[in-house]
């Protein structure tokens, strides 16, 4: 929740130019999700909340075992569960549900508060409360509709991958009370060979579109997960081709500086033009209104 | 009053200009009464607060505009709001200028060449009204402008009342619609002041010269003076 003095910071947001030292060099970090062996116990719901000191908020009941609709200022981890009919069968989803902790964070692009949202080294993407103005830009920036909108607070909150934890080499909550194993924490090579390893059993198994979700499209991301049903990631409430909108891109790096060219170079052009033509002297006489004094 | 008592000298123009128009008093002509000289400053005012609250969230570049409210965090509280008083503002200044600014066929001409014309002094048409073509398609521009403002801002205040795709072409609108206002007010302002002499005149003290008049907007200048000649006779 806190800068952490022991993590350089790799991206920021807001940042005019880099303000990136790299004397560090630190491995990716990434959490590792096996779908196929969640058994929707919620222990990293509840250690998520625990560990993070957040409130308790009233659950909703939406006719499935999951905890509230979607996530939540206050619920940063959430079991998604979904309930498929399929040629072969049925087919129960559980998915654990946070930020992904994206290598190129639509958030992070988004946020106009310099140092709100930050990279680490280790590509865990943070929040920095103190200064997080409450715009609400990140969740438009964000591909996977994580950011949330804390009422009372007016600050932005979403999971930090217990960055607290991570920094002093402690693997996070979540993965920390894990009972099956379903969730890891390491490098994100060592994850995603992990994955690889697990599709590939999964595939012996039978199911032949078993992937690792690590989308390219915002160049990887700091959660894979493997998922059972790889053709299907919307059945898992996942984006097929996840981006950065490109809009957003747009007005951010392109839009914005050539705007304010723009402007700047009206000023300068009302100069030149002054510069060149002069005012528009009133012929014959002198432009500030004499001052009426009273009549005889 | 006897012409023993010393009177305290007054300006008759100043008086006149607080509630009437368009009248001639000794060398002065009033072009704005104090009404639209107060709507258009409190357009200005407005505008000028959301300029100075939306910069450093536009770019951290102009950050240092945040100090003038303390912070970006109350930029970002106050800017909604400001927003909100500018649109009014605008409103209130549209309602109160549309009769003088119905466009005729010929104002389209601003668009063209004649804008060029007038910006090198190479144009002395004498007749033009009490605003130009120019003026009149800046008032238009400044309407859509202020509309497209709030209407983007709207969205990008309540991101998920709405959905996510008009919500990111809402940044788009909300910036294209500030920049092309931006530098039309720079243009504006230069106009007003610096490069028009007089002018600054007519939205502080309400009047202009007569000579002015006769530069700048010669028809309304004949209307005002023919028009007073002919209810005096």
């Amino acid at each position: 929740m806190s800068v952490q003095q022991n993590l350089e910071i790799r991206r920021s947001s807001g940042a005019v130019w880099g303000s990136l030292s790299g004397m560090r060099s630190v491995p990716t970090v990434s959490k590792y999700i096996d779908t196929t062996t969640c058994i929707g116990c919620k222990a990293c719901e509840a250690a998520c909340i625990e560990w993070n000191d957040l409130r308790h908020i009233a659950t909703e009941q939406t006719g499935t075992y999951q905890t509230l609709p979607t996530l939540h200022a206050e619920y940063w981890n959430l079991i998604r569960f979904n309930e498929r009919d399929f040629d072969g069968g049925l087919a129960w989803l559980m998915r654990k549900d946070q930020c992904m902790h994206c290598e190129e964070p639509g958030c992070l692009t988004a946020c106009p508060a310099p140092g709100a949202i930050v990279q680490y080294a280790n590509g865990i993407v943070d929040v920095n409360p103190d200064q997080c103005i409450g715009c609400r830009y990140c969740e438009t920036g964000c591909p996977f509709d994580v950011p949330r909108f804390h009422q009372t607070t007016g600050k932005m909150a979403k999971c930090t991958l217990c960055v607290d934890r991570v920094s002093v080499g402690l693997e996070p909550a979540c993965i920390k009370a894990c009972p099956t194993g379903c969730l890891q924490f390491g490098t994100k090579d060592d994850m995603v060979a992990l994955g690889l390893r697990r599709v590939d059993q999964l595939k012996g198994n039978g199911f032949t579109h078993a992937t690792l979700y690590n989308p390219e499209g915002v160049h990887g991301t700091g959660v894979v997960t493997v998922l059972a049903h790889g053709d299907h990631p919307e059945w898992y409430d996942l984006p097929a081709d996840p981006h950065v909108p490109l809009l957003v891109k747009f007005w951010k790096s392109i839009l914005r500086p050539l705007g304010g060219i723009a402007i700047f170079g009206a000023v300068i052009g009302a100069f030149a033009h002054y510069t060149r033509f002069g005012p528009r002297e009133v012929k014959g006489a002198d432009a500030t209104p004499e001052r009426n004094l009273p009549e005889a | 009053m006897s012409a023993a008592t010393p009177q305290r000298p007054f300006d008759t123009a100043i008086v006149a200009a607080r509630h009437r128009e368009d009248v001639v008093v000794g060398n002065e002509l009033v072009r704005h009464r104090l009404a639209s000289r107060v709507i258009h400053w409190s357009v200005a005012v407005t505008f000028f607060a959301c300029v100075f609250t939306g910069m450093p969230i536009w770019t951290p570049v102009f950050g240092w505009m945040a100090h003038l409210f303390g912070g970006l965090t109350v930029c970002r509280l106050l800017h909604p709001w400001l927003g909100v008083a500018f649109f009014l503002a605008s409103g209130v200044m549209f309602v109160h200028w549309i009769a003088d600014m119905r466009l005729e066929p010929r104002d389209k001409e601003w668009l063209g060449p004649k804008a060029l014309a007038y910006m090198r002094y190479e144009t002395d048409d004498p007749d033009v009204g009490k605003y130009n073509g120019g003026q009149k398609l800046f008032f238009w521009a400044a309407g859509l402008g202020a509309v497209g403002l709030l209407l983007s801002g709207l969205l990008i205040w309540f991101p998920r009342a709405f959905p996510k795709l008009l919500v990111e072409l809402s940044f788009l609108i909300h910036d294209v619609t500030f920049i092309l206002f931006a530098v039309a007010i720079v243009l504006h302002i230069y106009l007003g002041t610096a490069a028009e002499p007089g002018t600054f005149g007519s939205m502080i003290r309400g009047t202009v010269t007569r000579e002015w008049a006769r530069l700048h907007h010669a028809r309304w200048y004949r209307e005002i003076v023919s028009g007073q000649e002919n209810r005096r006779r």
